[in-house]
C-alpha cells in the first residue's frame, strides 16, 4: 500500500510561543527603565507637584490673549471682531501661512525628487541618491531646521517657512515616492512599450493615476505643519510658538495653558476639515461625490 | 458562434494541420519578400536559467500577419509576449522587434501593447488614454516637453476617430474607473488603434467583452492590419475564436496535451 498522501498532523505550531515571546519583551522594557531611574520616589512626588502647579501657577486660564493689542490700535468694525487683533489670533493666523507656504514650496520641490526617487520610473542608482538627498533632509525635525534658520536669517516666521518647508521635502517626498511605487505596474508598461518619454509618462501617467494620493498626502502635509508650526516658534521662527514662548519666560503659565486651549480647538477643527477634504480623494467613494458644504457643515444643518 | 465580417477580405494558408513550427517557410512568397517584423531565433523564455518556460526555435512574422498564441495557462504565453516588447530580458538568443535588436526598443510607436489588465490611467478620462497611444504614433517631437504642451491635431483626429470606431463616443470624457470591464477593453484598443503601430500586441484583449461587441473589435482591428499592413500578434485562451481570427495560430506546448513532445516548445498550427 503506497502512503504518499498520508501527511503526519502535529499540534506544534510556533504561533503558541508568540504570547512568551510579548512577556519577555515587557520584562526587557522594565529591565531598561529601571536602569535609567535612579529614585522611583520622584514618580509619585510627581502627583503633588502637578496638583500646586494647576491650582497656583495654571488655572484659571488668562484669557486676556484673545483681547485685543494696546498697540496698534485695533480698527477693526464691528467691535464684536476685535478678537482677531489679539495676539492668539495674529499667532494662529501667522501659524497657519507659515504651514500653506511652507507645504506649498515643499511640494513644489519635493514632487521631482519623489519622481526621480521612485524606482518604478528610475534606475536604481538615480533613485538612491534622490532618496539619499530625501533622508537628509528628513534627518533632523523642523524644530532643528527652525534653529539652524533663525541663526541664518535671524527670528521670524522666514526662518519658520524655510524650516518647515525643507522638512516638508523629505517627509512628503518619502510619502509620494511610495504612493508612486505603489501604483500599478501595467500602464507603465504600456507607455514604454508605446514608446513615451519619461517626462510624458511621469505627467500624463504618473501623476494622474496616483494624483489622489498625492492630494490627499499634501493636505495632510498641511495639517502636520499646522500642528508643527505651533512648536516651532518656540525656537524664535515665527508663529503661536512665539507668544508661547515669550509667556514661558515671565513664567505666565495661565496664559500659556490658554494658548495651549486655543491649540487644541483649532488643531481639531483643521484634523476634522483636512479628514473631510480628503475623504473626497480615497478611493471609490461611489459614483457621487460629497459636496463641499458637507465638508463645512455637519449633516442635520444642510438637510433643513 | 463568432463569425468574422465576410466584407473584409483576408488570405487562409491552406488547409487545418499541425505541424512542429518551421518558421515562416509554408507562407506564400508575397510575405516573404517583406523584412519580418518579428524574428526570433533560438530564443529561450522565462524568469530564470533553471525553469526556462519556451524555447522557440525559429519564428517569424510578416507584415499583414495575425498570429494569435494559444496554450494552456501558465506556460509562457504572457512571457513570450512581454519577451517581444522588451519587458522581460529573454534567457538566451536572437531577437529582432521592428528591425531593432532586444534589447534595443524600437522607435517610439512603432509597438502598441495592450497588456492583460490593461494599463489604463484609471483615474483619468477616455480621450486622456486614447491620447497616450495617439501621441505616441502621431507626435514626435525631438524635445521631450513639447508633446505635453503642445498636443498635435492629427494626434487629436486620431484618437477621436478610434475613440467612435469603437463605440465610446458618449463615453469620451468619462473617468476610466466608470466604465465597466467591456468597456475598458475597447478603451484600451482605441488607444492602441489611434497609435497606428506597426505591430499589435493583445494579451486576451477579447474577454469580458459579449459576441456583438467581439465583432465590432476584431472587425476594426483586422480592418486596420490589413489595410496599414501591420502584424497582429494576440494571445488567446478561446481556441474557436482565435482560429476564426488568426492566419496562423502558435501552440505554446508543454507536453502535457501533446505526448509526443517532450521538451518545452513552441509549434505551429495552420489553419
Amino acid at each position: 500500500m503506497k502512503n504518499d498522501d498520508v501527511v503526519e498532523v502535529s499540534l506544534f505550531d510556533w504561533r503558541y510561543f508568540y504570547p512568551v515571546l510579548f512577556i519577555f519583551i515587557f520584562l526587557f522594557t522594565i529591565i531598561i527603565f529601571n536602569g535609567m531611574i535612579n529614585d522611583w520616589g520622584r514618580l509619585s512626588n510627581g502627583i503633588g507637584v502637578f496638583r500646586t502647579f494647576l491650582s497656583e501657577d495654571v488655572l484659571p486660564p488668562d484669557w486676556t490673549v484673545l483681547e485685543p493689542l494696546t498697540y496698534p490700535v485695533c480698527t477693526v468694525e464691528p467691535r464684536i471682531l476685535d478678537f482677531t487683533c489679539s495676539r492668539a489670533w495674529i499667532g494662529m493666523i501667522e501659524t497657519l501661512k507659515i504651514a500653506f507656504v511652507a507645504t506649498v514650496f515643499g511640494t513644489i520641490l519635493s514632487l521631482p525628487i519623489s519622481l526621480l526617487a521612485a524606482r518604478n520610473l528610475n534606475t536604481t542608482e538615480v533613485s538612491y541618491i534622490a532618496r539619499f538627498v530625501l533622508a537628509s533632509f528628513r534627518s533632523f525635525p523642523s524644530l532643528i531646521w527652525g534653529i539652524f534658520f533663525v541663526i541664518l536669517v535671524g527670528i521670524g516666521p522666514t526662518a519658520g517657512v524655510l524650516a518647515m518647508t525643507v522638512y516638508t521635502v523629505g517627509y512628503l517626498g518619502k510619502l509620494q515616492y511610495e504612493a508612486i511605487e505603489g501604483m500599478s505596474k501595467s500602464p507603465l508598461e504600456a507607455s514604454e512599450v508605446m514608446g513615451l518619454t519619461k517626462l510624458e509618462t511621469a505627467f500624463q501617467v504618473v501623476l494622474p493615476e496616483s494624483a489622489n494620493d498625492l492630494i490627499s498626502q499634501i493636505i495632510f502635509m498641511f495639517e502636520y505643519n499646522f500642528r508643527h508650526g505651533t512648536v516651532i516658534g518656540l525656537v524664535g521662527a515665527g508663529g503661536i510658538g512665539l507668544y508661547i514662548d515669550t509667556a514661558i519666560k515671565y513664567l505666565e503659565y495661565d496664559r500659556v495653558i490658554a494658548y495651549l486651549i486655543i491649540i487644541f480647538i483649532v488643531v481639531l477643527i483643521m484634523d476634522f476639515i483636512s479628514i473631510k477634504i480628503r475623504s473626497l480623494f480615497t478611493e471609490e467613494v461611489g459614483h457621487s461625490r460629497p459636496k463641499w458644504r458637507e465638508v463645512f457643515f455637519p449633516a442635520w444643518m444642510i438637510k433643513r | 458562434m463568432l463569425f468574422r465580417n465576410p466584407s473584409i477580405p483576408y488570405k487562409r494558408l491552406g488547409s487545418p494541420k499541425i505541424i512542429i513550427y518551421s518558421g515562416g517557410d509554408l507562407l506564400e512568397k508575397d510575405l516573404q519578400q517583406n523584412e519580418p517584423i518579428i524574428l526570433l531565433k533560438d530564443m529561450v523564455i522565462g524568469y530564470s536559467k533553471e525553469e526556462p518556460l519556451v524555447q522557440i526555435p525559429n519564428l517569424k512574422i510578416y507584415p499583414g500577419e495575425i498570429v494569435a498564441i494559444v496554450g494552456p495557462s501558465g506556460v509562457g504565453k504572457s512571457t513570450l509576449m512581454k519577451t517581444i516588447a522588451g519587458l522581460v530580458k529573454p534567457i538566451s538568443g536572437y531577437a529582432q522587434v521592428c528591425g531593432k535588436i532586444i534589447p534595443e526598443s524600437p522607435l517610439r510607436g512603432k509597438l502598441g501593447y495592450i497588456p492583460q489588465d490593461l494599463g489604463l490611467v484609471k483615474h483619468a478620462s477616455v480621450i486622456h488614454n486614447v491620447m497616450l497611444g495617439a501621441n505616441a504614433g502621431h507626435n514626435k517631437s525631438i524635445i521631450p516637453f513639447i508633446p505635453i504642451i503642445l498636443p498635435s491635431l492629427k494626434a487629436k483626429e486620431e484618437a477621436t476617430k478610434s475613440i467612435i470606431s469603437m463605440g465610446l463616443k458618449e463615453k469620451m470624457y468619462e473617468p476610466i474607473k466608470r466604465l465597466s470591464g467591456g468597456q475598458q477593453r475597447r478603451v484600451a484598443t482605441a488607444r492602441t488603434l489611434a497609435q497606428a503601430p506597426e505591430l499589435i500586441m493583445a494579451d486576451e484583449f477579447l474577454s469580458e467583452l459579449d459576441e456583438e461587441t467581439i465583432a465590432m473589435v476584431i472587425g476594426e482591428v483586422i480592418e486596420y492590419i490589413k489595410i496599414s499592413n501591420a502584424a497582429l500578434l494576440v494571445v488567446e485562451h478561446d481556441i474557436a475564436r482565435a482560429r476564426i481570427m488568426a492566419d496562423r495560430l502558435l501552440v505554446i506546448d508543454d507536453g502535457r496535451i501533446n505526448p509526443f513532445i517532450t521538451e518545452i516548445t513552441a509549434m505551429e498550427v495552420e489553419v
